[in-house]
């Protein structure tokens, strides 16, 4: 039961073995990851039942006892992020089948998308803070990888950008591991939540924190850092864009949120104060920023920075409730700015321009893709009675509840500001009539495949779903927020089980 | 049960029209399920009239206190009445005003959305719950005044109308989630019970507050009244339903709701009553001036609804009785005169008073009924708009809490009669008389029976209820009434005659007064000019909405400026700002206690050395070929340092990945200038350089505060362990190949993934090396000297065999896969180095691809293996096997796994050396490993 808990880093790993032994230019090799990414599915789902039933389980790896060895722990939170990646990676996958070019099959997409996955599973399930470190190094070069896998000449200067930043974020990461080994001894997470309690001096740990803070914080694209996404997501094909945009900001969100809950919190007054300063920064100048784009992809990347500032704030606030609040959140973000993304691309196929000032009638002519549009636009938005409302909601309630009025004020009003992206693009993109025709090598499509209209509306009847039947989501993050703010359970599963 | 089908039905409803074509077909469906709901709502009248309030409750989210619950008050049954009543009519109207172009489905898809989402509004007995219905209105109303897409008015009217009313939205969302903080629950019956309570707390004021911002935006109250007229660029059917009869009143409505729990304090007062006042007199005013006649029926709107808040605001129970008889009767005559204003358009081509006049002769009924609707809106006898008016007027003379200044209700509430009245008038006087019918598009005629029928039905409401009020009227007002107000519930009667009071009075002069007004307009609109440029809501709308672009924007250029070097600079202040912030105040010393390290002279020398190449790297940056070499010493030191500290594995491992890497780096070289631009301008250099110095200080420090502190590690168990545990006595090896095998492969997957990536990145990028150096002289063809060439071939095997032995005694002594892997790797390269690609590939023929992947597999595949024991993944074993001659040695299955590592750093070394090495050989893509086989292949397919 236990080996559940390897199989979402295992499966795409050895799908990945797979599609290259096989050989990469075959068009089936687009099947095959479709194949691999349901089988993720499943066994993620499997492991959130499972999780469910037993509330924390633990699996170390060759068999070495605590707090040596490396394991892995899924508690709900951990096992609800791997499912929804899973789901993410699915729905990827099956649009990438349409999208990606025979150059960038042949180039290794599909091992390279394998590997992302198993490494940010890797990131949600590990128990230990070096091996967190290992996936993080995984994620950024597959990232990388894909980043510039067809036309470098145009990605590289952000890819560049994307990489060095990001190498900069895990040098502080190795070097405050580094800094908390010297100062417990451990790097067993659950061992360092017991540990990291007992050091006398306690300005060295919330330094360490800090640093550890910053590395994830320049991962989850908080201000003042957060200057890597907007100068790399508009420059990635669709689908690559889609699932970095869904899940890349949101392993370093969880990190954060895995060790200010778990590990660091001797100093809460200090460590989750910046948090919250942090959050309302970046939700604030995120939404600001977007408001004078114009191509969608631009918009839709601000966006990203300033909902990850609702997660934090949750985080920032520190009970129970906020910490579902940020759960659900999470759950909400990742499958409506996952299928933003692929909106985007669809209409840059109905009307050959991501930019709002060349789009135009799709309304007219793109009835299903509007709807497309509009249901995670508008959950996004946080209207009623889609996912991002109850999201929203949560947090603010959050907010309000632990007397933080003025958070909860910013939370509104971002979300306002939200509202008016999201209607600008509506506006331009769907109502607006077509101006001129642009000149595009991608010829106009007036119906667009199913194969790829088929992973939006499936995300947004999933958008759709978590808003009617948001009972059990809450339920369930209700159960993750608790586990979260009192870690015992957690570390008796991990202490207890060597 | 069949409360909740009420609001349900329709919502679920909206997909019917969509499922046929034919429009007539559209209207008789949206028709059906708006009847059925009707039918619904009115057999649950006997239980309303009886003073009963039926509720029906689910739980839907227990921890968030959200019921999905419903329940019919006096109050909610007569909104709802109006909701379907006036929602069957304007279906009715709609199906004969749209035209053919317009996508009749999806119309009434949306209205009857908004129908549902309306009625779930009043018959929500959860907050949270209105609350979501109260945010559908909003989007409902969007896709509503853009109905027509076309029209970049439209389009704008839609996006400030969500704006404003969604904005409102957020911040009644935040109020109601302090109300119910405050109460303990979200349910209306308890909330409404709890005056006290709520009033005596200290967050009332913001509760109130963030309830009336939302109240305020939704009925368009003096602010945020201009949204409303914008919003007229709906199609009228939508003007008549959402922006006059119903969803405007939602706000008011709300106030009326909240009446028993928020009211009565002097700060509802001082809120609520100027506000109502404001846009009473100001939205009248206004109405007197506009031309178009949907603008002049939109701001009489707007200050009708001023009329119904100021009567809230002003808190008698009789005030809220007059409230809620107003909001019923302004629902039908405005209603009505949407929709003839609508018939006006439709068949005379528009409906600018400007260019409209003498119609009269050519429509005599829709003048008529436009009169009895005018006549209603002006408070004239006989209709029903004279009885609330007056009621109104009445209640305005009362005392409240403006003491002195009272007065100045009154005042307002009479100059805004004049005004409703002037403007009656000139709507009739332009549109029906005004000399002849000239300025006209096409020929103006009845509309068609199913058009007008709507307005006649609401029209003879309007009149029959300003005749018999007490009949028609009176118990549903009764009802309502007593709803909101319980026990408080005045005496009072509806009927049409009250005999001479200062109510009559007021009335009176507003009649004479109108009339003169109307006399004598053009002075007035002469003054309106200046007026109507300086108060344009609209206009500051767009200006604040610019702003926040322009700020946008300027957010975007100050930081946004992609410079990758001010990002990084940024990113280190920031780190080096938190990172040092914890030891500002830190009380406890900052150095531990452990004593330091006696220094030997080798030690201190080294240091110096690697102190100095350091900062020459840094030095001699531009020059590359010297900051290489000098890059290469230091690294050079670290592994002697290594050395010095007994840890021989890291040492090894150093040496060969410096060996490595500075064979990448030249070749890398090959293709770039040999000195790197200048490129920083004075002031940036220091700024780096302080920080460089400040961030590596600070590291430096934090691993000095550390390292002078004693502590216990794991590194203890790794050691007991080593031999036990994993069957090696290197611990080093060890810990990488099975205590954190893990680790180890996730790392070898970046190693794989880093050669696969550097190799898609060249391969697409077809960089052609230069064939002349920086002075323009051809590199020699003399490529590959004897001398080496013959050296280094029989050094292969020698080199191999110290790798296969290097990677053998891992275990237990200094080396392992990784090394071995190394050591292999720079063998093999030294070949290609000497002998050239086009000799070399040949004979060293298989593909580094599959190297790797291979690699990867045995490693994965070693550890599944663990699977079949039913151990957990990565789990080893060992054991110790005598074999004749050899003698006893140990079989470790973690050698496998290092098998793997080996594999992989080969291949992925190679991989990235050799592609790079390619680059600079244009002859070598003629050999390489698969375009042998397959000569016919293009060069991408050689991929892996």
């Amino acid at each position: 039961m236990n080996l559940l808990l390897i199989l979402p880093i295992l499966l795409p790993m050895v799908m990945a073995m797979i599609s290259v032994l096989t050989g990469l230019d075959r068009a089936r090799s687009g099947m095959l990851a479709v194949f691999g990414a349901l089988l993720h599915l499943c066994a993620s789902g499997f492991l959130l039942a499972t999780v469910v039933d037993h509330q924390v389980l633990v699996l170390w790896m060759g068999n070495w006892p605590a707090p040596a060895g490396i394991c892995l722990v899924a508690d709900y939170l951990s096992a609800a992020m791997v499912l929804i990646t899973s789901v993410i990676y699915l729905a990827v996958m099956v649009y990438s089948g349409k999208e990606i070019t025979p150059h960038q099959r042949r180039s290794g997409y599909y091992p390279l998308m394998q590997f992302l996955t198993a490494a940010i599973c890797g990131a949600f399930l590990t128990g230990d803070l070096f091996n967190l470190y290992v996936w993080f190094e995984l994620i950024l070069m597959a990232s990388f990888g894909i980043m510039i896998m067809e036309n470098p000449g145009s990605r590289l200067t952000s890819a560049v950008k994307y990489v060095t930043m990001n190498l900069l974020s895990t040098v502080f990461l190795i070097m405050a591991i580094g800094l908390i080994y010297g100062l417990t001894g451990t790097l067993n997470m659950a061992d360092l939540h017991e540990k990291v309690a007992q050091v006398d001096n306690t300005a060295l740990v919330t330094g360490a924190a800090l640093l550890l803070m910053m590395a994830f914080a320049i991962k989850s694209a908080l201000f003042p850092l957060f200057f890597w996404l907007p100068a790399t997501y508009h420059t990635l094909p669709v689908p690559v864009a889609a699932f970095f945009a869904g899940m890349l900001t949101k392993v370093g969100v969880y990190a954060l949120i895995r060790l200010f809950t778990l590990v660091f919190v001797t100093d809460v007054a200090v460590t989750h104060t910046l948090l919250m300063v942090m959050a309302v920064l970046t939700m604030v100048s995120g939404v600001a920023a977007a408001a004078s784009q114009m191509d969608i992809r631009r918009i839709l990347s601000f966006h990203i920075i300033s909902q990850v500032g609702y997660m934090v704030l949750g985080l920032a606030v520190f009970t129970p409730l906020a910490l579902a609040g940020t759960l659900v959140y999470l759950i909400h973000h990742i499958i409506v700015k996952a299928n933003l993304f692929l909106v985007s691309g669809l209409i840059q196929r109905a009307t050959g321009s991501f930019d709002l000032k060349q789009t135009g009638g799709l309304y007219q002519t793109h009835g299903l893709l509007s709807l497309g549009f509009f249901i995670p636009a508008f959950s996004l938005a946080g209207f009623p009675p889609l996912s991002g409302f109850w999201a929203k909601l949560l947090i603010i309630y959050a907010c309000l509840e632990a007397g933080h009025y003025f958070l909860g004020a910013t939370a509104a009003v971002v979300g306002l500001m939200t509202v008016f992206s999201m209607i600008k693009i509506w506006t331009e993109a769907f109502w607006k009539k077509k101006a001129l025709p642009v000149d595009s090598p991608v010829e106009p499509l007036v119906d667009i495949p199913f194969q790829l209209m088929g992973p939006v509306l499936c995300l947004c009847l999933l958008t759709v779903l978590i808003g009617v039947f948001m009972e059990p989501v809450l339920k369930f993050a209700l159960v993750a927020g608790e586990q979260l703010m009192s870690p015992h359970q957690y570390v008796l599963a991990v202490k207890g089980g060597g | 049960m069949i409360i909740a089908l009420i609001p349900l039905l329709p919502l679920a409803g909206s997909i019917i029209p969509f499922l046929f074509s034919s429009r007539s077909h559209h209207a008789a469906a949206a028709g059906c399920v708006a009847g059925v709901s009707l039918i619904l709502l009115l057999a649950q009248a006997p239980a309303v009239f009886a003073g009963q309030m039926p509720i029906h409750s689910w739980q839907w989210i227990p921890a968030i206190g959200l019921n999905f619950a419903f329940r019919i008050s006096g109050f909610g049954f007569l909104v709802a009445c109006l909701i379907l009543g006036i929602g069957l009519l304007i279906i009715l109207y709609a199906r004969y005003y749209l035209s053919t172009e317009d996508p009749m489905g999806r119309f009434y898809a949306y209205l009857l959305l908004f129908m549902g989402s309306m009625l779930g509004i009043v018959l929500s007995e959860n907050l949270i719950l209105l609350m979501m219905f109260w945010e559908l209105t909003s989007i409902s109303s969007f896709l509503l005044i853009g109905f027509w897409t076309h029209r970049a008015d439209a389009r704008q009217g839609a996006r400030m109308a969500l704006i404003i009313t969604g904005g409102g939205g957020f911040a009644m969302l935040a109020g109601f989630i302090l109300l119910g903080h405050i109460v303990g629950s979200f349910e209306l019956t308890d909330i409404l019970a709890s005056k006290e309570q709520v009033q005596g707390h200290h967050l009332y004021a913001v509760t109130l507050v963030l309830i009336l911002l939302g109240a305020f935006t939704k009925s368009a109250q003096f602010p945020f009244q201009f949204w409303l007229p914008h919003a007229m660029a709906a199609p009228t059917p939508v003007s008549a339903y959402l922006h006059s009869a119903t969803m405007v009143k939602a706000g008011v409505f709300m106030l009326a709701l909240m009446f028993p729990v928020l009211s009565g304090s002097a700060l509802w007062f001082y809120l609520v009553a100027p506000v109502g006042l404001v846009t009473l007199v100001f939205a009248a005013y206004m109405a007197m001036f506009k031309d178009d006649l949907k603008g002049l029926l939109a701001y009489s709107t707007v200050s009708h609804l001023g009329l119904i808040t100021l009567l809230l605001g002003l808190g008698s129970p009789l005030a809220a009785v007059a409230a809620v008889f107003h909001l019923f009767n302004h629902a039908m005559f405005k209603a009505g005169l949407f929709m003839l204003s609508g018939i006006i358009d439709h068949e005379a081509g528009t409906r600018d008073m400007n260019r409209l006049s003498g119609l009269w002769k050519y429509m005599p009924v829709t003048a008529t009924l436009t009169m009895a609707g005018c006549a209603a809106m002006a408070g004239i006898p006989m209709f029903n708009g004279f009885l609330s008016k007056e009621m109104f007027l009445a209640q305005t003379l009362k005392p409240n809490l403006f003491g002195d200044q009272a007065w100045i209700i009154p005042l307002g509430a009479t100059l805004a009669s004049i005004f409703a009245v002037a403007y009656s008038i000139r709507m009739i006087h332009e549109v029906f008389f005004n000399g002849p019918a000239t300025d006209m598009d096409k020929q103006p005629h009845e509309p068609s029976r199913g058009m007008r029928l709507p307005a006649e039905i609401l029209m003879a409401l309007c009149l029959l209820v300003g005749i018999f009020p007490a009949v028609l009227a009176g118990p549903m007002v009764n009802a309502a009434a007593q709803s909101i107000l319980g026990p408080e519930m005045p005496e009072f009667t509806l009927s049409l005659w009250h005999g001479f009071n200062l109510a009559l009075a007021m009335s009176a002069i507003a009649i004479i007064g109108g009339i003169v007004v109307f006399k004598f307009r053009r002075y007035l609109f002469d003054s309106h000019i200046w007026f109507s440029r300086y108060c344009d809501g609209k206009a500051i709308f767009e200006t604040v909405t610019d702003w926040l672009i322009q700020s946008g924007y300027r957010l975007n250029q100050a930081v946004f400026n992609s410079s990758l070097q001010r990002y990084m600079a940024l990113l280190i202040i920031s780190v080096i700002v938190l990172g040092s912030s914890p030891f500002w105040r830190s009380e406890t010393k900052f150095l531990g206690t452990a004593t330091m390290t006696a220094i030997d002279p080798v030690t201190f020398i080294m240091g110096i050395i690697l102190i100095l190449c350091a900062l020459a790297t840094v030095i001699t940056h531009r020059n590359r070929i010297l900051s290489i070499i000098m890059l290469g010493t230091v690294g050079l030191i670290v592994s002697l340092t290594f050395s010095r500290f007994s840890a021989p594995d890291l040492a090894l491992t150093q040496i060969s990945v410096e060996t490595v890497t500075i064979i990448l780096l030249m070749m890398a070289l090959f293709m770039l200038p040999r000195n790197s631009p200048k490129d920083s301008s004075r002031y940036r250099r220091q700024r780096d350089v302080l920080l460089a110095g400040l961030a590596g200080g600070g590291a430096g420090a934090l691993a000095m505060g550390i390292l002078t502190r004693p502590y216990e590690t794991i590194s203890d168990f790794f050691l007991a362990q080593s031999v036990p545990g994993g069957g090696g006595t290197n611990v080093v090896n060890v810990i990488l190949v099975d205590f954190r095998g893990f680790d180890t492969l996730g790392e070898i997957t970046v190693l794989a993934i880093a050669g696969l990536a550097i190799y898609a990145l060249l391969h697409n990028f077809e960089i052609e090396a230069p064939q002349t150096d920086a002075l323009g002289r051809p590199w020699t063809s003399d490529r590959f000297p004897m001398i080496l060439a013959n050296i280094t071939r029989p050094l292969l095997p020698l080199a191999l065999l110290f790798s296969a032995y290097i990677f053998l005694r891992g275990h237990n002594e200094p080396g392992g896969g990784f090394i071995a892997g190394l050591i292999t790797a720079a063998a093999l390269i030294l070949q290609y180095i000497a002998s050239g690609i086009v000799w070399t590939r040949p004979r060293l023929n298989f593909d580094n691809h599959i190297v790797m992947a291979w690699g990867l597999i045995v490693a994965l595949v070693t550890g599944l293996c663990s699977w079949v024991f039913h151990y957990p993944f990565l789990t080893s074993t060992f054991t110790y096997v005598s074999w004749p001659w050899i003698g006893k040695f140990e079989l470790a299955s973690a050698i496998v796994f290092d098998l793997g590592v080996f594999l992989v750093v080969v291949g992925s070394v190679m991989l990235i050396l050799v592609k790079l090495g390619a680059v600079n050989s244009p002859d070598a893509q003629t050999v390489s490993t698969l375009a042998q086989h397959h000569p016919d292949l293009e060069p991408e397919k050689e991929m892996f």
